[in-house]
C-alpha cells in the first residue's frame, strides 16, 4: 500500500513577472536609488551617485528612502518612484 | 472625489440605494482586500436595514473570484468601463462614500483606515436609525491604516513588461493541499527530506490519516486561511498547519494553540517579515499563559528553555516549519542570520504563574483573569543572570543591570527592549521585598545605563547617536540611560524551583518601525 502525504508546502505558482529590458546605456539617463535606511547606507549611496554621474554620464540621480529597513517599502514610496519615471531603479540592500 | 452635498451619479445606469455606504475597489489592490473584509462585516450587521455596496473597477469574473477568496457576501456593482470612477472623481481606491437619505454624499474616505470606517459606520447607523456595530478595534492583527492604490482610470498605460500579480494578503479560503505519493522503495521520512518538507531533524511523514486526525481536533474548516505567512505571504490554511504540525510531532489537541499562535506570529505588528530576513540573532519566542499550560503540559519550570516538554518543543517546531515551508524563509535562502539562534528549532516557554508574585505577562496586553494566551516577542538567545547572595530586591536587581546594559550593542541606547524572565527563587526574593512588577521595571529602568567614560571618541557603534541619549547619574557615575522608557522592559516568571538564576532576552528592532510584542487569546 503506497503512502500518501499531504503537501505541507506553499503550492502557489511563482509570481509571473518579467525582467525589463537592460538599458543600452546609462548616458543621459535618470536613475533612482532606493535607500533601505540602514545606518551608513547613505554614505555608500553618495559615492555610488557620484560614480554614476562621473563615470557613466548619468544625468540625474533621484534619491528615495524607506522609512525603516525593518519593513517592506510602503506603497507611497513606490508610487513616488513610479511617478518620477526613472530609466532604472537600484534598490540598495544593506549590510 | 465628489464633494459633500453633491448628488451621487448613477453607476451602470442603475439608481443607487440610500442611505448607503459605497466602496469603489479594484481586485489587485491589497488595501481594498483588507477594507472589503471589514465592509462585509458591516454588511452582515446592517443587512436589511441599510445598504452597503461594493463597486468593482474590474470585470465580473475576476471580481467574483476575489469575492470568493475573501468570503464576501455583500452586493457588488461593476464599473468596468470606469465611467463612474471618473464621474465620482476617484483618485485612489478603496474609496468610500456615505450617501444620505436623499442620495447626496455626506462623508467619504480614501484608502483603508479603521477610524474612517468606524466613523462612516456610525453615521450610517444614524441615517438608518439603527444601532451601529461595535467599533473595529486596533490590534486585531490587521494594520490600522493602509494607503490605497491609484484608481484604475488614472493608471498609466501598461508597458510591455508583464507585471507581477498583486499579493493576496486577505483571502479567507485556500485551495486544498495536494496529495503526494511516496514512491516504492523510499522511506517516507527520507522522502520528506528529498521534497524539502523538513528542517534538518527527522519529521513524522504527514500522511492523510495523521493530518485528518489533527483536523478533527479543530472546528475550523480545512480550507480556512488562518494567516498569510511572511515573507512570501503564502496562505496558511488549517490543513497546511495540520500537515506541518504532524511533521513536528504535535498531538491533535495542540491545534488549539497552534492556530492562534500562527495568527499572532503573522500579525503585522510583530513584523516577522523583517525578522525572517535579518542578519541579527532574533527569533520569535512564544510565551504561553493561562490554564492551557496545564491542560496541554507546557513546561514552565525546570529547563523551561530546553527540550523539557512535548508541547513546547513540538509546537515551537511546528511554528518554525510553518515559517519555513509557507513563509519561504529557510536558512541560506531568505533567512540570512549571521549566527542564527538555537530558538529556531523551537522557542516556546510557559510562564510559571504558580511561582509568580505577580499577574501573568499576558495581563500586560489585556488578557488576564485566568484566560489563556500566547504572546510573541522577537528575542535574542537568553543571557544568563546569576545572583545567589542577594537578600533584598535592590541587591538582587543590581545583577540584572549590567546584563541589560549590554543588550544589542554595549554603547547603543534607546533602541532596544528587554524581556526579563525571572527564576522562581529570584521572584520569591522580589515578592518578599514587596516589589510589584512595576517596581521591578522602574528599578531596572532607573539603574541601567552606560557610563559616559565609555564614549571616548573611538567611533564605535552607538557613539554617534549620543545627542539623542538621556543623561543620568547611576551610583554616582554619569551615564546614558539604556532604555527609552520603563515600558521597554517586560517582566515574567519562569524556570525551576531551585537555583538563583534568571535570564534576560534582548529584542530586535522595536516599535512601530520594527517588531512589537503581540498577544492573542487562546480559546
Amino acid at each position: 500500500m503506497p503512502t500518501t502525504l499531504v503537501n505541507p508546502l506553499d503550492e502557489r505558482d511563482p509570481p509571473a513577472g518579467s525582467v525589463p529590458a537592460r538599458l543600452a546605456t546609462l548616458q543621459s539617463s535618470r536613475i533612482a536609488l532606493l535607500d533601505i535606511s540602514k545606518p551608513g547606507g547613505s554614505i555608500f549611496l553618495d559615492r555610488l551617485e557620484s560614480l554614476l554621474k562621473a563615470r557613466h554620464g548619468v544625468s540625474e540621480v533621484l534619491r528615495y528612502a524607506k522609512p525603516t529597513f525593518a519593513k517592506p517599502a510602503p506603497e507611497a514610496v513606490l508610487a513616488d518612484i513610479r511617478e518620477a519615471q526613472p530609466h532604472a531603479v537600484i534598490e540598495a540592500l544593506a549590510d | 472625489m465628489l464633494a459633500h452635498g453633491e448628488i451621487a451619479p448613477e453607476i451602470g445606469g442603475q439608481p443607487l440605494p440610500s442611505p448607503a455606504l459605497l466602496c469603489f475597489f479594484k481586485t489587485d489592490c491589497p488595501a481594498c482586500h483588507l477594507g472589503l473584509r471589514y465592509l462585509d462585516g458591516l454588511f452582515q450587521h446592517y443587512r436589511g436595514r441599510a445598504a452597503i455596496v461594493a463597486v468593482s473597477q474590474d470585470d465580473p469574473s475576476g471580481t467574483h473570484a476575489l469575492a470568493e477568496s475573501l468570503g464576501l457576501e455583500l452586493p457588488m456593482r461593476f464599473d468596468s468601463s470606469l465611467q463612474a470612477s471618473e464621474a465620482w472623481g476617484l483618485e485612489a481606491v478603496p474609496a468610500l462614500f456615505l450617501l444620505d437619505r436623499r442620495g447626496r454624499v455626506c462623508d467619504s474616505s480614501q484608502g483603508f483606515d479603521k477610524a474612517d470606517l468606524n466613523r462612516l459606520s456610525g453615521a450610517l447607523g444614524g441615517l438608518a436609525d439603527t444601532e451601529p456595530p461595535a467599533p473595529i478595534r486596533s490590534g486585531d492583527g490587521n494594520p490600522d491604516f493602509q494607503p490605497g492604490c491609484v484608481s484604475r482610470h488614472l493608471e498609466p498605460p501598461s508597458g510591455e513588461e508583464e507585471a507581477a500579480p498583486a499579493l493576496e494578503l486577505y483571502s479567507r479560503r485556500g485551495l486544498k493541499a495536494s496529495r503526494v505519493q511516496v514512491p516504492e522503495g523510499i522511506e517516507p521520512e527520507e522522502f520528506c527530506y528529498e521534497q524539502g518538507f523538513a528542517d534538518p531533524l527527522p519529521v513524522i511523514p504527514p500522511t492523510v490519516g495523521r493530518v485528518e486526525r489533527m483536523l478533527a481536533a479543530t472546528s475550523l474548516a480545512p480550507d480556512e486561511i488562518v494567516a498569510h505567512v511572511p515573507p512570501n505571504y503564502a496562505p496558511a490554511s488549517v490543513e497546511k498547519l495540520a500537515a506541518n504540525a504532524v511533521m513536528a510531532g504535535c498531538l491533535p489537541e495542540y491545534m488549539r494553540v497552534l492556530v492562534p499562535a500562527v495568527r499572532a506570529l503573522c500579525d503585522e505588528r510583530l513584523d516577522i517579515h523583517g525578522v525572517q530576513g535579518t542578519t541579527h540573532f532574533a527569533a520569535p519566542l512564544a510565551v504561553i499563559n493561562g490554564p492551557v499550560r496545564l491542560d496541554l503540559g507546557f513546561a514552565c519550570g525546570s529547563n523551561v528553555f530546553s527540550n523539557a516538554a512535548r508541547a513546547n518543543s513540538t509546537i515551537g517546531r511546528a511554528l518554525q516549519l510553518v515559517l519555513r515551508n509557507l513563509g519561504g524563509a529557510a536558512p541560506g535562502r531568505i533567512d540570512m542570520s549571521t549566527m542564527g539562534n538555537p530558538g529556531r528549532f523551537a522557542y516556546v516557554i510557559g510562564e510559571n504563574e504558580e511561582a509568580s508574585p505577580w499577574g501573568p505577562l499576558s495581563e500586560d496586553f489585556g488578557v488576564g483573569g485566568g484566560r489563556s494566551a500566547v504572546t510573541f516577542y522577537c528575542a535574542e538567545p537568553p543571557r544568563p543572570v546569576s545572583e545567589h547572595k542577594a537578600r533584598t530586591a535592590e541587591v538582587l536587581l543590581r545583577a540584572f543591570c549590567p546584563v541589560l546594559a549590554n543588550l544589542w550593542s554595549h554603547r547603543v541606547c534607546r533602541r532596544q527592549e528587554a524581556l526579563v524572565v525571572i527564576g522562581p527563587e529570584h521572584a520569591s526574593t522580589l515578592g518578599r521585598s514587596g516589589f510589584t512588577k512595576r517596581d521591578v521595571v522602574e528599578y531596572l529602568f532607573e539603574n541601567t545605563g552606560v557610563a559616559l567614560r565609555e564614549y571616548d571618541g573611538d567611533g564605535g557603534e552607538g557613539t554617534q547617536e549620543v545627542k539623542w541619549y538621556e543623561e543620568c547619574v547611576i551610583r554616582g557615575e554619569r551615564c546614558y540611560r539604556k532604555f527609552r522608557r520603563p515600558e521597554s522592559i517586560r517582566v515574567m516568571v519562569a524556570g525551576g524551583p531551585a537555583g538563583k538564576f534568571s535570564v534576560v532576552l534582548g529584542s530586535w528592532q522595536v516599535g512601530p518601525r520594527g517588531s512589537q510584542m503581540v498577544c492573542m487569546e487562546i480559546d
